[in-house]
C-alpha cells in the first residue's frame, strides 16, 4: 500500500487544485453565512433554500439540453445552472415569507412545505430530463449529492469572487448584523435600515447555498451552513471570533474532505482493484465538518460536554466535603467533644468507608481538618469558619423561604441543603440585607454571625 | 401648560391577536418621570412599541418635539424588556452597551476611541464597569437590566422608554435604576417607564399614563392617580368592550366565532 501524498500537491497539481480550492472557498462562504443563520435560530432555512434551488438546477440543465449545449460549454452550463438555482432558491424564500406573513402559517411549517414541494418539483422535472436529455442527466445527479472532482479553474474564480463579496459584505455590515441578530426591535429603534440589510443577508444565504450545492449537494448543504458555526460557538463568546473560527473550520473541512476522499479512493482502488469503491467528496466534507463539530461539543473549554462533566463532579465533591465538615462541627458541638473518630463519622454518613477515608484525607491535606494523636478528626480554625458559614447560609435561606416565599417551615430544609453550597457572597449580602440579618432560623436554631474575628 | 414634547393623536392599534389600543390621544410635557400603568394585556408595551415605530398603528400619529419620530430618532432611546432577547448571544457587556452608539455612527463606521471611553463611563454609572469583558449570559437578571440601561444612556437621548425595568431585579438594582431616573429628570430628560407595582407609583413618578386598551387618565400623579381612575383601569367595566373588540377582530379576519 502506498503512502499518502503530500497535502501541498492538492494546491499545485493541475487536476487536484480546482476541487480543493473550490471546496475550501465554498465551505468558507457557507460557514460565514451560516453564523448568521445559526445565531438567528433559522437553521432550517438553509435546508429549505438548498432544496428550493434544485428545480433551478434541473431547469438549467433542460435549457442547456434545449439549446444543444455540449460538454465543451462546461463553464457556460455551470453559470446557467448557478443563476437559475439562485433564482429558484429566491423564489422559495419569497414563498416562505409570503406563506408566513400573508397566510399566517407558522414559519417552520412554511419552511417544510417549501422544502418538500420544491424538491418534489425538482425530482419530477429531473425524471423527465432522464429521458429527454439523458446525456445531461449526470449533471443533475451531481448537484443532488455534490461532485467536486469535476471542478475546473473557472470554478475557483467564480467561488473566489463570491467569497470575497460575502466577506466584504459581512465586514462592512458587521455592526448592523450584530445588533439586528441580537435585538431586532432595538436595531429598528436606533434607525438601522432593517429591510434592505435583511434582503442583503438573504441574498448572501441564497448565494452561499447555490455555490455549495455544486460540491456538497442539495441534500447535505445545510450541514455545511450549521456545523462550523456550532463548533466555533463552543470556543468563544465574541461574535467576530465566531465568524473567524467558523470560517477556519469550514476551510479545514473543505480541504480535509477533499484530501481524504481522494487518498482513500486511491488506497481502496489498490486494495480492492475489482470493486470500484468510491468515497465521494461532498459527504466526506460534511463528515469532517460534523466530526469537528462533535469534538467541539465534547471537548471545548467552558462549554464542552467533557469539562462540564468534570465541573459537575467537582461540585458534587464540594457538596459532600462541605456536608462532612458541617456534620463534624455539629457532632462536636452537641457532644461537646473536641474531635470525632472515624467509626463515629462512618456511622452517620452513607458514604463507603473507602470514599470517606479519601475525603477525610483530602480535607486534612487542604487544612480544613486535622488528625489528633488519638486518631480522631478535629476541625481546624479555618475548617470551623467554613462549616459555620455553610450553616449560616443554610439557615438564612430557610428564613428567606419561610418569610418571603411563604413555604412551611417543615418543608424548607431539603431546599436549603442544596442552596447552602450555591449561594455566592453577593447573594449572601443581598439576603442579609433583605432579611435584616436575622439571628434565628425558622426552627429556632441560632444563625452564626457573618464575620468572625 | 408648557409645550409638550410627546404627543399622541387618536392612536388605534390592532396587534396580531387581541391586545389593542383604541383611540388614544395624550400629551406629556418635558422633564417628567412618567409611569405607564395598567393590567396585563392592557397594551402598555404595545403603546411604547407603537410610539417607537416598532408596531404599525391602524390610524393616528405620534410626535416627539412636534416632529415625526424619523426626524428625531437619535433623541429617543429604548430599553426593551429583558426577556425579549437571547442572553446566550456571543457578545460581551461592552459590545452590548456600544450598540447605543451604532445609530449615531451610521453605516460603515465602527466605534471610535471616544465611544469606548463613553461606554466605560456609563458602565461605571450603572455600577457594571468591572463586568465589561463578561459574556452577557453570565449576568444576573438585575445586572442584565443595568447593562440594557447603560446602552440607552450611551445614546445620550432626551426621551427614554423603558419596558418594565423593575421586573425581576434585585433591590440594589432597583435603587440604582431609580437614582438614575431621578438624575435623568434633573437633567431635564423625560423617562417613560412601563410599571407594574402600584405601591410605589406615587414615590417613583410625577406623571402617569393609565391604560386599559383605552386611555383612562394622563396627568400628574397628584391630579389623576386616585381610587376612581384605578378602579377604571383595573376594574371589570371593560370586559364588554373587550368582548366586542374580539368579535370585531374575528369578523375582520373572516373567522367564524
Amino acid at each position: 500500500m502506498n503512502s499518502f501524498q503530500s497535502p501541498f500537491i492538492f494546491f499545485t497539481d493541475a487536476v487536484l487544485r480546482a476541487p480543493t480550492i473550490g471546496c475550501m472557498l465554498m465551505c468558507l462562504t457557507a460557514s460565514l453565512v451560516g453564523v448568521i443563520v445559526f445565531l438567528r435560530k433559522q437553521s432550517l432555512l438553509g435546508e429549505s433554500l438548498s432544496h428550493a434551488a434544485y428545480p433551478g438546477v434541473v431547469i438549467g440543465v433542460m435549457i442547456a439540453g434545449f439549446f444543444k449545449l455540449s460538454d465543451e460549454d462546461q463553464s457556460l452550463i455551470a453559470l446557467l445552472i448557478m443563476v437559475l438555482a439562485f433564482f429558484s432558491s429566491l423564489i422559495g424564500l419569497w414563498s416562505i415569507h409570503w406563506l408566513s406573513r400573508k397566510m399566517k402559517i407558522k414559519t417552520d411549517s412554511a419552511l417544510c412545505f417549501i422544502l418538500s414541494s420544491f424538491f418534489g418539483i425538482g425530482l419530477t422535472l429531473a425524471s423527465q430530463v432522464q429521458f429527454s436529455y439523458s446525456s445531461l442527466y449526470r449533471q443533475i445527479q451531481a448537484y443532488l449529492y455534490g461532485q467536486a472532482a469535476t471542478m475546473t479553474d473557472v470554478h475557483i474564480y467564480i467561488y473566489g469572487f463570491f467569497s470575497l463579496l460575502i466577506i466584504t459584505v459581512i465586514c462592512s455590515f458587521y455592526k448592523e448584523i450584530q445588533v439586528m441578530t441580537f435585538d431586532r426591535d432595538y436595531a429598528k429603534c436606533i434607525g438601522v435600515k432593517i429591510k434592505p440589510i435583511d434582503t442583503l443577508i438573504f441574498i448572501l444565504i441564497a448565494l452561499a447555498v447555490v455555490i455549495g450545492i455544486r460540491s456538497v449537494g442539495v441534500v447535505l448543504m445545510s450541514a455545511m451552513l450549521i456545523a462550523p458555526p456550532v463548533a466555533a460557538r463552543q470556543f468563544t463568546n465574541k461574535l467576530y471570533l465566531v465568524f473567524i473560527l467558523s470560517g477556519i473550520f469550514g476551510m479545514i473541512s473543505g480541504f480535509l474532505g477533499n484530501y481524504l476522499s481522494v487518498e482513500l479512493n486511491t488506497a481502496l482502488a489498490i486494495k480492492y482493484p475489482g470493486d470500484r469503491l468510491i468515497i465521494p467528496t461532498g459527504p466526506m466534507i460534511v463528515m469532517v465538518a460534523s466530526f469537528i463539530c462533535l469534538v467541539s461539543l465534547c471537548f471545548a473549554p467552558q462549554r464542552g460536554w467533557f469539562l462540564r462533566i468534570i465541573r459537575i463532579g467537582r461540585f458534587r465533591y464540594r457538596c459532600i466535603s462541605e456536608n462532612l465538615l458541617k456534620a463534624i462541627l455539629r457532632f462536636c458541638h452537641t457532644n461537646e467533644l473536641d474531635g470525632i473518630s472515624f467509626e463515629k463519622i462512618e456511622k452517620y454518613q452513607s458514604l463507603s468507608p473507602f470514599r470517606l477515608r479519601y475525603l477525610l484525607f483530602r480535607l486534612c491535606k487542604n487544612g480544613w481538618l486535622e488528625k489528633t494523636e488519638s486518631g480522631s478528626y478535629k476541625l481546624t480554625k479555618d475548617g470551623k469558619v467554613r462549616a459555620e458559614k455553610i450553616i449560616r447560609l443554610h439557615r438564612l435561606w430557610e428564613v428567606y423561604l419561610v418569610n418571603y416565599l411563604g413555604i412551611g417551615a417543615e418543608r424548607v430544609h431539603r431546599n436549603a441543603e442544596e442552596m447552602e453550597h450555591i449561594i455566592t457572597p453577593e447573594l449572601e449580602a443581598e439576603l442579609t440585607l433583605l432579611l435584616k440579618d436575622p439571628k434565628q432560623d425558622p426552627h429556632h436554631q441560632p444563625i452564626p454571625p457573618r464575620e468572625i474575628f | 401648560m408648557e409645550k409638550p414634547i410627546f404627543e399622541v393623536h387618536q392612536l388605534t392599534v390592532n396587534y396580531d391577536k387581541t391586545p389593542v389600543l383604541f383611540d388614544i390621544s395624550l400629551s406629556v410635557p418635558g422633564g417628567k418621570l412618567v409611569g405607564i400603568i395598567g393590567p396585563n394585556g392592557a397594551g402598555k408595551s404595545t403603546f411604547i412599541k407603537t410610539a417607537l415605530g416598532l408596531v404599525k398603528p391602524i390610524s393616528g400619529k405620534v410626535e416627539f418635539f412636534s416632529e415625526p419620530l424619523k426626524n428625531v430618532r437619535q433623541r429617543v432611546a429604548y430599553v426593551p424588556q429583558r426577556e425579549s432577547v437571547d442572553w446566550d448571544f456571543p457578545i460581551t457587556v461592552q459590545d452590548l452597551v456600544l450598540m447605543g452608539r451604532y445609530g449615531k455612527l451610521g453605516l460603515f463606521r465602527f466605534p471610535r476611541a471616544a465611544d469606548y471611553v463613553a461606554c466605560d463611563h456609563y458602565l461605571e454609572v450603572v455600577g457594571m464597569l468591572q463586568y465589561k469583558e463578561r459574556q452577557i449570559s453570565q449576568l444576573s437578571g438585575g445586572q442584565q437590566q443595568r447593562v440594557f440601561i447603560a446602552r440607552a444612556l450611551l445614546q445620550e437621548a432626551d426621551i427614554y422608554f423603558m419596558d418594565e425595568p423593575f421586573a425581576g431585579v434585585d433591590i440594589a438594582t432597583e435603587k440604582v435604576i431609580m437614582d438614575l431616573l431621578r438624575k435623568l429628570k434633573s437633567q431635564g430628560k423625560t423617562v417613560f417607564v412601563v410599571h407594574h407595582d402600584l405601591n410605589n407609583v406615587e414615590n417613583y413618578f410625577d406623571w402617569v399614563i393609565m391604560l386599559n386598551m383605552r386611555l383612562i387618565a394622563c396627568g400628574s400623579v397628584s391630579d389623576v392617580f386616585n381610587p376612581a381612575t384605578l378602579n377604571d383601569t383595573y376594574g371589570k367595566s371593560f370586559s364588554l368592550f373587550d368582548e366586542a373588540l374580539k368579535i370585531s377582530l374575528q369578523k375582520s379576519k373572516g373567522i367564524k366565532p
